[in-house]
């Protein structure tokens, strides 16, 4: 496989893919400010309005990041566009790969971190933190599945499908962590408790994300031609 | 002279720094160092305030809670104002790093540092203190508990900082979300109707906290925070480049500022009945939305008529005002701890503290920043 990368133009790619996500990004760091704003008046009902609209806000722009630089971008014929740029489909799909995270990482980390500090600064009990950490694993291994079949599949159809599969079912997964002693029995104290199964799981869901964008990257990089 | 309208020294290009933003962004800070030094002697504050003294005084209220509601609109509005000028400069990427490097950084270091000096202070203060506060008794008592409970993290005096960032945030999202031209209506319809509806803004921002409104420390976003200084900021943000929009202020300034009185008068007849932790009524916010809505937009109108010539001394208090007000706390409440035992009039003990504590300020200033790289952070 052929390394030379144009950087400076991925780079351009990886700032277009920026600009155009602003609008939705902006939309979800306010709707993020929110929800984190809710949990902070730790009230009962603050709490369960605020962590589902943080999850809304998560999945929706794990969706929007995909749409914005994938699938709209198919819709308008960009790659037609891209092809006659002097890059190669590694040069594409590192470019791809690099925005995307970039446009799903910024507002996942923001709000990773006011999620950590809701929890270490209010009175909601800090071993929340573990099970907190585990669903946010969960959205980005989804992000990661959808971004991987947004590469592969061209039809908007299976796209549409793998965002909804995958992110739904942080539904099945917060009923599972409920139903492991080890995990839901420590996020109602004060301890942080990082028992075995919480670890494998979160070690599944970043080996999973990690080994889900290294086979894409391997997958797109080793084509020779676009199509 | 200055050309009135514009606050910028006549002949100069549009651009040109208008100092009297810089003038009033120091004297809005210095004003907290006075306000803070002020609460040892409120009688409002004397259970809730460590450093609260046996002397106390209720001319202290009367002229306290004034600054307090002005104070800090007006440094969000000003600090809006420069907002909007090294976007305008430097771009939004340019404006975040700015943020980065004038507040996220000194934030991250000062918080620490801050947090123990105060800490430390207090901690003397509540072995070595004959008459100490009923707050300094209290803090006395849980650290003499055994398993005493740790208190969550706060952002202390320095929340300004942490709500700037956050505003810088909020700026960049409505930025792209294109709600300049939101700004720019609410603008065109001239400034008298800004300022009648500025106090309607302000109002459920107000109600959602308790009379006299507290520092927003806590380490999330506050919502009565953000509807409180939010409006300041993005006045501040939309005045940028439209400063003779103020001009129409000036006719209305006495009036402006009689009823200004008027509702603070009223205000402070309605805390006569004491401090209390619960929300304010609505009657209550609505006084306090209109003393901060009117009062700031008159102070700012006042600083541009009065404040807008550059000057030796406030242009070192501008430079100097962002360090002294980081580290002014810790030194107060040390030098206010010390004062307690004595047997000194309220106002001298006052007096003793702010002197103090001012030129320890500039005299750290000359050595620490003035002269050396941190005034890129912190000067």
């Amino acid at each position: 496989m052929k390394l030379a990368m144009n950087i400076p133009l991925i780079r351009l790619l990886v700032i277009k893919d920026w600009q155009l996500f602003q609008k939705p990004l902006a939309a979800h760091v306010l709707a993020g400010l929110f929800a984190l704003g809710l949990l902070g008046l730790a009230r009962p009902w603050a709490f369960y309005l605020g962590s589902l609209l943080l999850i809304v806000v998560l999945v929706a722009g794990s969706c929007f990041a995909v749409s914005t630089s994938l699938l709209e971008e198919r819709k308008q014929q960009t790659l037609a566009f891209v092809m006659s740029l002097p890059v190669s489909p590694l040069d594409f799909t590192v470019a791809k790969l690099a925005g995307g995270l970039l446009t799903f990482g910024v507002p996942f980390m923001v709000l990773l971190l006011g999620t950590v500090v809701v929890i270490l600064s209010t009175p909601l009990p800090d071993g929340l933190l573990v099970y907190s950490l585990l669903i946010y694993g969960h959205v980005l291994l989804a992000y990661c599945i959808s971004l991987a079949v947004a590469m592969q599949v061209q039809s908007e159809g299976w796209n549409i499908f793998a965002m909804i599969a995958s992110n739904l079912l942080v539904n099945p997964l917060i009923m599972l962590l409920g139903q492991i002693d080890a995990i839901s029995v420590p996020a109602r104290g004060e301890d942080i408790v990082w028992s075995l199964p919480a670890v494998a799981i979160l070690s599944a869901q970043l080996l999973l994300s990690l080994c889900t964008l290294a086979f894409t990257a391997w997958w797109h990089g080793r084509k020779a031609a676009f199509y | 002279m200055n050309d009135i309208q514009s606050g910028a020294p006549a002949g100069a290009p549009p651009d040109a720094r208008v100092h009297a933003f810089d003038h009033l962004r120091a004297l809005a800070m210095l004003a907290g160092v006075l306000f803070h030094a002020g609460l040892a002697y409120s009688p409002l504050l004397h259970p809730w305030w460590p450093t609260a003294d046996r002397q106390h005084a209720p001319v202290v209220d009367t002229l306290l809670w004034l600054s307090h509601l002005v104070r800090m609109p007006l440094f969000f509005l000003v600090a809006g104002y420069f907002a909007a000028l090294v976007q305008q400069r430097r771009g939004i990427g340019g404006l975040a790093r700015q943020r980065v490097r004038r507040i996220l950084l000194p934030l991250l270091v000062a918080w620490p540092l801050v947090h123990w000096g105060t800490g430390a202070a207090t901690t003397w203060a509540a072995g070595a203190v004959e008459h100490p506060a009923p707050m300094l008794r209290m803090i006395a008592e849980w650290m003499a508990m055994p398993d005493a409970p740790s208190l969550p993290p706060t952002t202390g005096h320095l929340w300004f900082l942490y709500y700037l960032l956050l505003f810088g945030v909020l700026h960049w999202a409505g930025r792209a979300l294109e709600l300049g031209g939101l700004l720019r209506r609410w603008l065109d319809r001239g400034m008298l109707a800004v300022a009648l509806c500025l106090p309607g803004l302000l109002w459920p921002g107000f109600a959602l906290a308790p009379a006299p409104h507290p520092a927003p420390e806590s380490l999330l976003p506050q919502f009565w925070a953000i509807g409180v200084y939010g409006p300041f900021y993005a006045l501040g943000v939309a005045l940028h480049g439209r400063l003779d929009a103020l001009a129409t202020l000036r006719r209305w300034l006495p009036a402006g500022a009689l009823l200004c009185l008027l509702a603070y008068a009223i205000f402070l007849l309605q805390l006569e009945a004491g401090l209390t932790l619960a929300n304010a009524a609505w009657s209550t916010a609505l006084l306090e939305a209109m003393v901060a809505g009117w009062g700031t937009l008159g102070c700012l109108a006042c600083g541009l008529r009065w404040l807008a010539q550059p000057r030796a001394w406030l242009g070192y208090l501008a430079r100097s005002a962002y360090w002294s007000y980081i580290v002014h706390l810790p030194l107060l409440f040390a030098i206010q701890y010390a004062l307690m035992d004595l047997e000194w009039p309220w106002a001298a003990k006052f007096a003793t503290a702010v002197v103090t504590t001012l030129a320890l300020c500039l005299l750290s200033y000359e050595a620490l920043v003035r002269r050396t790289p941190l005034r890129r952070w912190v000067g």
